[in-house]
């Protein structure tokens, strides 16, 4: 009898002591923001640890303009929206897109950087012939009609491709919208993941943001590597990437929008832009 | 090679100490599940023992739902849900503002009640291993349930239990890894962040795997050191 007494007893200890308590105060003084960590060059990691990356030092700028005193984390992108909705943390900038799926369960800030998407392939590939390279299509509704031509002329082209993608991703949802019946679409947890089927030929090519294939391609151990055909961006591929906050929130995600627009209007997005990217992701308005 | 021994080395560009501090973290969340899998299982395998028809229904019901829902979805009811309960909670309290989970609590939680699961089975089977003319002698001699649990039961039910906890505590190694989506930086989270800051999957993945086979090597003779000296007394046919 005594012995169950003493197991319960360490049992319940044990849930008292996983609800360390973290009810913060609502004046946002202090403000805990989520990253990834391992999203290079948006944020990432240095090799002791440190969180690095545009997305970090656009947070420290962000939080000296609305006096908040920040801590930034670190999270696995395929928790982040629900993680931040059960309160580990108040506000997201993990590069992440806006989307209309995305707006059903979070609110976002105002845009602080815009980065089409597109394929990268094998130089050896068929597909590194797709046309239209390096062109860039806005699904926006003043391009849609022209990109949706342009995606329909590639349909042909792609059909009964491989293509990586990483999943829970603005991208995700683009190929399931507009390929879905003719690729196969192969979901990823990480994009490094679909890099190393693409470097394996396991799949014919993968769908990303170019912020983050342009580096890939640019890897010295990525030389058999490209990026091909078109661009695309708005739409279904997000509005651009802005700080997620809770919807309950309206004080904070006010608060976070002003000062998204003064570091885009000051110019200290181009700046960063240029130290990490060596190109302007700035939106325009 | 000389890349790889700077990327993983100790030196200024290394990520060794991080990848090692991961291994810790791996060790402590998996020792720290596998200790409370102990404990509930413990007391599962004695509710379906000994316990009252209702108990044993319970007991059932828990090994069969933990060993039958795949792992990585309790540690996402736990940390996910655990938060917006204990959340609920609060506020019925008259609290304000969100209560969390820790990431290590939730994921050695999650570990421990499934790893408990599995140990339920292996303490009932090493119950009834004990020979029965044992644990009659030992009423007959007049021992309190606890003396008999002390010095009769789990000198014994350990020593044959000691393989079959060898297994689970590799399972609750590799299982860790599954805590890293809720982001505690265990081994497998660091080597994605490492493959993604440094564009160097291979590397990272090579020597996570390299260390979880370390963990698992070490910890294998460990046990099969303790079974060793716990079965010394037995005579082997």
């Amino acid at each position: 009898m005594k012995l169950w007494k003493i197991f319960a007893a360490g049992l319940v200890a044990s849930l008292f002591a996983a609800a360390g308590a973290s009810a913060q105060p609502k004046d946002w003084s202090t403000i805990k923001i989520a990253t990834e960590g391992a999203y290079k060059p948006w944020n990432f990691t240095d090799s002791s640890g440190k969180l690095i990356g545009f997305e970090i030092d656009l947070a420290e700028d962000l939080c000296k303009r609305m006096k908040a005193r920040c801590e930034i984390v670190a999270q696995a992108f395929d928790g982040v929206i629900p993680a931040l909705n059960a309160g580990k943390f108040d506000a997201i900038m993990a590069g992440m897109n806006i989307t209309d799926k995305r707006k059903e369960a979070i609110a976002f800030t105002q845009t602080y950087g815009r980065t089409p998407s597109t394929f990268a392939v094998l130089k050896s590939n068929a597909l590194a012939k797709l046309p239209d390279a390096g062109k860039v299509y806005s699904l926006n509704p003043d391009g849609v009609v022209a990109a949706e031509k342009s995606l329909n002329d590639l349909k042909p082209l792609l059909k009964g491709k491989v293509i990586g993608v990483q999943t829970s991703t603005a991208q995700a949802n683009f190929l399931e919208k507009y390929f879905k019946d003719v690729i196969e679409i192969r979901q990823y947890k990480t994009t490094e993941q679909h890099d190393l089927d693409l470097a394996a030929g396991r799949v014919d090519a993968v769908f990303a943001s170019i912020s983050y294939l342009k580096s890939v391609v640019e890897a010295p151990e990525n030389k058999e590597m490209m990026l091909a055909g078109p661009r695309y961006g708005g739409g279904a591929l997000g509005f651009g990437v802005a700080v997620g906050l809770r919807k309950t929130d309206p004080e904070l995600l006010a608060k976070f929008d002003a000062a998204v627009g003064a570091a885009v209007a000051d110019g200290t997005v181009k700046t960063l832009s240029m130290k990490w990217f060596g190109f302007d992701i700035t939106p325009v308005r | 090679m000389i890349d790889y021994v700077d990327l993983m080395g100790f030196g200024p560009k290394g990520w060794g100490p991080l990848m090692l501090q991961a291994t810790l973290m791996t060790v402590a969340v998996s020792a720290t599940a596998f200790a409370l899998g102990s404990g509930v299982g413990a007391l599962i395998a004695w509710a379906r023992i000994e316990g009252h028809s209702l108990l044993q229904l319970a007991a059932d019901a828990y090994t069969t739902v933990l060993r039958g829902i795949p792992d990585l979805l309790v540690i996402y009811l736990l940390y996910f849900g655990g938060s917006a309960a204990l959340t609920a909670l609060a506020h019925a309290l008259g609290a304000k503002g969100f209560v969390g989970v820790d990431a290590f609590a939730a994921g050695a939680i999650a570990v421990g009640i499934i790893s408990g699961a599995y140990q339920s089975e292996i303490f009932r089977g090493a119950y009834q291993a004990i020979a029965r003319g044992e644990l009659e002698a030992a009423r007959a001699v007049g021992m309190s349930r606890w003396l008999m649990f002390r010095r009769i039961i789990v000198p014994q039910a350990l020593r044959f239990a000691i393989p079959g906890l060898g297994n689970v505590w590799q399972l609750a190694l590799k299982e860790s890894a599954l805590i890293s989506v809720v982001g505690l930086t265990e081994l497998l989270r660091q080597a994605q962040v490492g493959a993604g800051s440094t564009r160097q999957p291979f590397a990272f993945f090579i020597t996570a795997a390299a260390l979880y086979l370390v963990l698992s090597t070490l910890s294998g003779w460990g046990f099969r050191r303790a079974e060793a000296v716990g079965m010394r007394g037995v005579r082997r046919s």
